[in-house]
């Protein structure tokens, strides 16, 4: 009994101590994240209900700047711009991030070339991808040439430039630019997919298109929640190009401002930290709340 | 052997530029004799990034400072993204001591305590304000209290390219008509996306219009954007690309109207003193200079100014207005507008420009209306310019544009 006892005894302050360590390791990180997120979260759901300016607290709102965002008109162009960018971009961004992971996991010559090349766009400043492209879209840039050549008469479209087409055109940018992660995403996914399952669908006769819809889709699914979250987080995040495209007007015609666009404009332009601060905590309810509906929707089990 | 030549080629060389340069260091010993300041220590000076030519012409400046007032040493830092870094410094009560202040933003920084008025210093040192564009100065007081003072300024001219004018058998125009006119001929000269003027989407530019046909949208604190009179000033700047006359620089495919009379996309543009050293240097073979904006029912425009100011955190106040005093002071003044890259927001300041001429722009003085508005405005205007984008891409009416900005202005508290 004794012995057992001690036993036990040693056992328990051998876990302790290898749980110490554990923490020792993770102390630094976990710090960090308290220190320069957490608190600076917190800090921001304090700040949304008072009139905060650069020096501090000036008065107390209660509840004033979330009613204030409720009648605000610059925040609904915002919201619906914001909304109608997530819709397209997050499942673009997913087809292709899919489809460019199931081509470059095929045995392909220059595989390691292609899977680099697709990559690339997200390795690449932002900004420096939307320089280069604000001359390919100008009304007499390299894409109104093509198309000028194909039509056989002029064509000068402003891309950025027409209330039209300018979050258009960012949409399409970033579903090009942000593939490449989304396509390592998957790619970490798909090859985790035991390789039995396919050999037994061979055996079974299941052609590719049917493996693929029939296996690796459905096997897929951790991916997918992994990937719509992200993207979904990254959507309604939008802020660079917009405020690049627009020099931060959110022009033409209000097409170009975003959630993050106008907090941004709020606090910088406006000096109000208060007000910016709760159109954040509204950002970050949303984003809590489609992450939470995501995860019923891809379900429990799969994703632990 | 042409090694040998080489270092005897150096060696020539320095001694000459030693010469020159101790020259020159004696002659600006004997003009600006160390003077007598209690003040002393370091100050810190920051403004936002403008490229190397006027960062340079900064750091002389400084340095002539320096040279004068030897127990105070400068710390001189551009900082990018500066209206960010500029609130960040001011949150940790860690400001500059001397910084750029933009007109824009005045009302709202002063309003929440950012700026430290100067009064005591301009009696304590009788600092004369007299010299100082009334107009341009009214930009800085508050309260009955100033908060800064310009360092430069800028109006809005009018740039015209002397070559197609010259080809569309023009002189410049003076009025609002002639302007009209003159684009009419030029339209058959634009070939491609180019256009006679070029008009941004910009409440920052269309308001010297409205200005032009005595429209005032803010009287007593109580805006007049649906007022007849500001409807007709901008309904002119509208009809200019309605009519085909004129287009957007997005239109044009430039990335500003300065950009377009360097790429010769227009003929015409509303800019202001910013077009130097950048069209010059990046276009020197197009061939264009200032005229004064056209007059509608009178002569109008905007104007954008600057001040050196200080913050009630300075660790150093005294020294801070040693060296806001020097900068916009009659001397400090001169060697920083001489080259032409700033104009002089002091009439005492006189100075022959370099070519082209500064003169259509200076001329503007007594017209001109500093871009100032009361704090929460900010938003007005996004709201504006997105409303005037909407009106030059016919999905709003003027009208309707007008009565939008109206009641956002009417709901800033």
């Amino acid at each position: 009994m004794t012995v057992a006892k001690s036993r036990g005894s040693t056992l328990g302050r051998e876990s302790v101590r290898e749980a110490l360590v554990g923490y020792a390791f993770v102390a630094l990180p976990i710090a960090s994240f308290l220190i320069f997120f957490m608190y600076p979260l917190g800090y921001a759901f304090y700040i949304s209900y008072f009139d905060w300016g650069a020096l501090g607290r000036i008065e107390s709102l209660g509840l004033g700047n979330y009613r204030e965002i409720l009648h605000d008109d610059l925040f609904g162009h915002a919201l619906r711009n914001t909304l109608r960018y997530a819709v397209i971009v997050v499942p673009s961004q997913m087809a292709l991030g899919l489809a460019l992971a199931v081509t470059v996991n095929q045995a392909l010559r220059f595989r390691t070339f292609f899977r680099a090349a697709f990559y690339f766009p997200a390795v690449a400043g932002s900004i420096a991808i939307t320089a280069v492209a604000a001359y390919i879209l100008s009304s007499d840039g390299l894409l109104n040439a093509g198309i000028s050549s194909v039509r056989g008469s002029e064509y000068h479209h402003s891309w950025f430039g027409d209330s039209g087409t300018a979050l258009e055109s960012i949409m399409a940018l970033n579903i090009w630019t942000t593939s490449g992660t989304m396509m390592l995403f998957y790619l970490a996914t798909l090859q985790s997919i035991p390789t039995d399952v396919y050999e037994a669908a061979a055996i079974d006769g299941a052609g590719s298109w049917r493996t693929f819809w029939k296996i690796t889709f459905p096997l897929l699914k951790p991916g997918h929640f992994f990937v719509a979250v992200v993207s979904v987080i990254g959507s309604l995040q939008i802020f660079d190009q917009a405020f690049f495209v627009s020099g931060g007007s959110g022009g033409p015609n209000y097409s170009t401002m975003t959630i993050v666009l106008y907090l941004f404009n709020t606090a910088i332009d406006g000096v109000r930290f208060g007000y910016a601060s709760a159109i954040g905590i509204v950002l970050f309810a949303m984003i809590a709340t489609l992450t939470l509906i995501q995860r019923l929707l891809f379900g429990r089990a799969e994703v632990a | 052997m042409r090694q040998r030549l080489i270092v005897l080629a150096t060696l020539v060389a320095g001694t000459v530029a030693s010469a020159i340069l101790a020259a020159g260091a004696q002659s600006t010993t004997s003009l600006d004799r160390p003077q007598a300041v209690t003040a002393s220590g370091t100050v810190t000076l920051s403004g936002w990034s403008v490229g190397k030519t006027e960062e340079d012409l900064v750091k002389s400046v400084v340095a002539s400072f320096e040279r004068k007032y030897p127990k105070i040493k400068v710390n001189y830092d551009a900082i990018p993204n500066y209206d960010e870094a500029m609130l960040a410094k001011f949150s940790a009560r860690k400001p500059p001591d001397v910084f750029y202040l933009n007109s824009e933003k005045a009302p709202t920084w002063i309003s929440q305590g950012l700026i430290a008025p100067l009064d005591k210093y301009i009696s304590k040192t009788k600092f004369k304000i007299k010299p100082f564009y009334p107009r341009l100065l009214g930009a800085f007081r508050a309260n009955g209290k100033i908060y800064g003072f310009p360092k430069d300024w800028s109006p809005l001219g009018m740039e015209i390219n002397t070559e197609l004018l010259a080809k569309a058998g023009g002189k410049a125009p003076t009025t609002w008509a002639q302007l009209r006119s003159l684009a009419q001929r030029l339209k058959g000269q634009m070939t491609g996306t180019a256009k006679p003027i070029c008009i941004s989407a910009e409440w920052q530019r269309a308001l010297a219009f409205v200005y032009q046909n005595k429209g005032i949208v803010l009287k007593n604190g109580k805006p007049q954007f649906t007022s007849a009179a500001v409807r007709q000033g901008i309904n002119f700047y509208v009809q200019l690309q309605k009519d085909g006359l004129a287009d957007t620089p997005a239109k044009l495919g430039v990335g500003w109207c300065g950009e377009a009379i360097g790429k010769e996309k227009a003929a015409i543009a509303f800019e202001g003193n910013w077009a130097f050293p950048y069209l010059p240097d990046t276009f020197p073979n197009v061939k264009w200079r200032f005229y004064p904006m056209p007059k509608g029912k009178v002569r109008g425009t905007l104007a954008f100014t600057v001040s050196y100011s200080t913050s009630p955190a300075s660790k150093n106040k005294d020294a801070a207005w040693v060296l806001i005093s020097y900068l916009t002071g009659k001397t400090g003044m001169k060697l920083w507008t001489t080259k032409g890259l700033a104009l002089p927001a002091r009439s005492d300041v006189k100075i022959n420009f370099p070519a082209p001429s500064r003169k259509p722009l200076l001329s503007e003085a007594a017209y001109a209306h500093v871009w100032l508005w009361p704090a929460g405005w900010d938003k007005v205007w996004t709201v504006a310019n997105n409303e005037l984008s909407a009106v030059m891409e016919g999905k709003q009416t003027v009208n309707g544009m007008l009565s939008k900005i109206q009641s956002e202005a009417q709901s800033v508290r």
